[in-house]
């Protein structure tokens, strides 16, 4: 059993596996920044990922959906392994959303075209299903009136918003969030951290790499510590942030909380 | 969190504008330094333009070339009693305008106080220029000067000072249009401009005479139709601009060279060929194609669509190299349209989708079908014209057209090649990087000289190549380099995040490129092509090395040698550095309103 499994609730462990990740290794160049991670993400399960700068958890979510390729173990998301498959790419990519730090909406088309362009060019949906659906899941995150504006005419956090509303229009099953609301003012982190705890209780699964405790110990199912490239430490929000087993996961509490 | 919503409806409205003799007194005036330098550009300029005085009005320019000579400017040899071809043909472009100017809402914001205060400054210029101009300008134009200057500047003032809130009201563009068809339609009948007719081959010239009618009608007649295109398009964009804009795209694109070829040009058709060989033909890649792609356009039947494309690309390319060795015969056409058939094939899968869009993309090739073959079947068909000297095309008519398609082909030529350049596979690389590098290392006369003069000696026998072809493709590929170095630096200015976002999105490459990286490149890249396609449509003056009459070589060389006008050349050569200018100017202008409109809403 891993450190990862032996964290399973009972509730958690009769879901089935949505991610699975053995072993992955991945070097940029003669830095390693990925030493065998070993992590099953259930699903419909919240898991957060903690750690220092520079200690793997954005590139071990990228390896995810393929932004990063890994050199060596095994991920696999929903049951398709993800290799150098073009094909295995391509189904993955449709089943994980990704939500970035610094948004990357699409400069040059409305709102409603951002979150519009992907259903009606990759999925094949007719226009008018795909505006409905948009229209919808912009009330959903709640700025439907922001729907005719280009992302530069809107704030930060309803930036992330609509990017939050693009991804969701793929209508994927699995969502990966690469620290949404660092790149915001204190202000607009609220109404970010709403609608991914709306998105939680709905029962998306989720990975968020974040900072924001309280988002953590509100809603996350299981708390993932990493450091240097491997994962050191899980647990649930009771038990990370009562008694933490490891040192250095003390060592990171204590500095930030 | 503001909201700064731009709408189109609103606008912001400027800042009231300080006096004129206040204006001077604070920009021109307001230090030690500023009076100096305005001292000193002020005696520049003002020698600059005593000196264009002095060419414009000397006693060895002779104007009447100029005026004379206008229709050889303009259309070279084209047989006098055709003409009215040519009128037909602007006809058709000054509707294109008008419409396009309709369909596209097109409405520079400009105040009635900007106008005025152009009016204004014209009329200051008019009586600057009366009051250096030479003593040897004839007093009727000095005279007129003055008139038409204190009119302008005077009324212009008034004006100013009598309507309220001049620099809040804007000026709608319907009334700029026409009124500035009125003051070229009334200067044209108004104006004596001279009068010349050939008969005999004998030039009889009658100067100070207003231009013949044979000449002013046909203009107001342009005039005319492009208003009534702008306001019935109007009407129309309120409704249907979406449909009007698709449909004025196509025009734009293959309308040139159709009123080239078939109105210009007027093939001879030999109906019975036509019936017989040339319809059968089209109607089979039409048809044929068109099934094709509806059937392959399902979704789900991708990689089918790319193994056919592949094949029938590959297929093309066979059909090239046989018709080299002389294998088989096959007509150009076919071997054409069989390149096309494979290219549109292997972007279906980028454009599948539900029934509606099947029976689109296949509609639309066969709108293709139905005007390529007509083109090459007029193409290749002999002329009706009695020309004296082959091409049929000269003067600005000419620099105009080989301009405007060198500029529309070398587009999309760039844009692919600085993808090649910029791909991650080494092939398209390496091949792409070897031809930029090498046509940029080559002046543009070589690359002219090579396609006009050289290319046709390496052709097979049988296969022909015409000097306006040839021209046309030399100069495109020429253009395509430099356009696609210009837009590789487009393409380095859009941020790494995009590309991880179509991705995540799961956008295939082409449409990650078309959709997202592409019109991001191109807004960034705007002044680069917009400078390109200007030097492209200066350089075409080249096209005289290798025998075009352009408008250049008409005025350097053939109305210098008129017997009337010998050794006449300053006139000619300043009127048309005028036309360049209002054509390169026209350029600008629009590029800048393209990138104003471009940055809505972008920038924060």
């Amino acid at each position: 059993m891993t450190i990862a499994d032996r964290a399973l609730t009972e509730e958690l462990a009769g879901r089935k596996d949505m991610i699975v990740c053995r072993g992955v290794k991945k070097w940029f160049g003669d830095f390693q920044a990925l030493r065998g991670v070993d992590i099953t993400v259930k699903d419909r399960e919240v898991m957060v990922v903690l750690g220092p700068s520079g200690s793997g958890k954005s590139t071990l979510i990228r390896c995810i959906n393929r932004l990063e390729a890994h050199q060596e173990g095994s991920i696999v998301v929903d049951g398709v392994e993800l290799t150098n498959d073009l094909r295995n790419i391509e189904k993955i990519r449709s089943e994980v959303g990704m939500v970035f730090q610094q948004f990357n909406l699409f400069p040059h088309l409305t709102v409603l075209d951002n979150v519009t362009l992907a259903p009606i060019w990759v999925r094949k949906k007719p226009k008018a299903e795909a505006v409905a659906k948009a229209m919808e899941l912009l009330e959903r995150v709640g700025i439907p009136e922001q729907a005719a504006k280009f992302p530069g005419q809107l704030s930060g956090g309803q930036q992330q918003r609509v990017a939050i509303a693009r991804s969701l229009a793929m209508e994927p099953r699995v969502m990966l969030f690469d620290e949404p609301t660092s790149a915001l003012d204190p202000e607009m982190i609220k109404e970010v951290l709403d609608v991914m705890k709306e998105l939680a209780r709905s029962g998306m699964t989720m990975i968020v790499v974040t900072h924001e405790m309280g988002f953590a110990r509100e809603v996350a199912d299981r708390l993932v510590f990493m450091e240097s490239g491997e994962i050191v430490e899980v647990g649930t929000p009771e038990h990370f942030f009562a008694n933490p087993k490891e040192e250095r996961t003390k060592l990171f509490l204590s500095q930030i909380l | 969190m503001s909201d700064t919503s731009l709408s189109n409806m609103s606008r912001q409205p400027e800042t009231p504008l300080p006096s004129p003799a206040r204006w001077v007194r604070d920009n021109l005036f307001s230090s030690i330094s500023n009076t100096l330098q305005t001292i000193f550009f002020s005696l520049i300029i003002f020698g600059l333009l005593r000196w264009v005085l002095g060419q414009v009005f000397s006693e060895e320019s002779d104007w009447e070339s100029v005026a004379t000579n206008i229709r050889l400017l303009m259309t070279y040899n084209y047989p006098a009693d055709q003409f009215v071809r040519i009128w037909v043909a602007a006809g058709t472009v000054f509707f294109a305008i008008g419409s396009s100017f309709a369909a596209w809402n097109i409405n520079p914001a400009i105040t009635i106080r900007r106008l005025v205060v152009g009016f204004v400054g014209f009329g200051v210029f008019l009586l600057l220029c009366a009051v250096i101009a030479p003593s040897v300008a004839p007093s009727s134009i000095r005279n007129g000067m003055y008139i038409v200057g204190a009119v302008l500047a005077v009324g212009g003032l008034v004006v100013r000072r009598l309507v309220p809130g001049a620099h809040l009201r804007f000026v709608p563009f319907s009334r700029l249009l026409t009124g500035a068809a009125a003051i070229i339609v009334a200067l044209i009948w108004i104006l004596p401009f001279g009068r010349h007719s050939f008969s005999d081959g004998e030039l009889t010239i009658e100067r100070g005479v207003s231009v013949a009618s044979s000449t002013k009608v046909p203009w107001t007649v342009l005039f005319v139709v492009l208003l009534v295109a702008f306001f019935g398009g109007r009407v129309l964009a309120a409704r249907f601009a979406p449909v009007m804009r698709r449909a004025l795209i196509a025009w734009w694109v293959i309308g040139p060279a159709f009123v080239l070829f078939l109105v210009l040009r007027d093939p001879a058709f030999d109906w019975g060929r036509v019936w017989s060989v040339d319809v059968p033909i089209a109607a089979a890649f039409a048809l044929g194609g068109g099934a094709l792609l509806y059937v392959l356009a399902r979704p789900g039947r991708d990689d089918l669509a790319r193994v056919v494309g592949a094949v029938l690309v590959a297929f093309a390319i066979f059909n090239w190299i046989a018709a080299f060795a002389g294998w088989y015969p096959m007509l150009q056409k076919v071997r054409i349209s069989f390149l096309l058939v494979g290219l549109v094939t292997l972007l279906v899968p980028t454009f599948a989708g539900e029934r509606s869009a099947r029976i689109r993309l296949a509609s639309s090739w066969i709108g293709l079908i139905v005007i390529v073959h007509w083109l090459l079947t007029a193409i290749n068909t002999e002329s009706t014209l009695v020309i004296s000297a082959p091409p049929f095309l000269g003067g600005l008519v000419l620099t105009v057209t080989i301009a405007y398609y060198v500029m529309l082909a070398s587009f999309p030529l760039g844009v692919l090649l600085s993808l090649a350049r910029t791909s991650k596979m080494p092939i398209f690389r390496v091949l792409s990087t070897s031809f930029i590098e090498v046509v940029r290392g080559v002046p543009l006369i070589t690359v002219l000289f090579f396609f006009s003069i050289m290319l046709p000696l390496f052709l097979p026998r049988g296969m022909g190549i015409s000097d306006l072809a040839a021209v046309f493709i030399g100069y495109t590929l020429f253009s395509a380099a430099y356009m696609a170095e210009n837009l590789r630096g487009g393409l380095q200015s859009v941020r790494r995040g995009q590309y991880e976002a179509s991705d995540a999105l799961g956008l295939s490459t082409v449409q990650r490129t078309v959709f997202i990286v592409l019109p991001q490149a191109l807004r960034v890249a705007i002044p680069n092509l917009v400078g390109q396609a200007i030097a492209t449509f200066k350089e075409t003056s080249l096209i005289a090395i290798v025998g075009g009459f352009d408008i250049l070589r008409i005025a350097n060389s053939t109305i210098p040698n008129q017997p009337d006008f010998l050794g006449q050349k300053r006139p000619a050569l300043l009127f048309i550095a005028l036309v360049y200018f209002v054509f390169t100017y026209s350029m600008s202008k629009s590029a800048q309103n393209l990138e104003k409109k471009l940055q809505a809403g972008q920038a924060r």
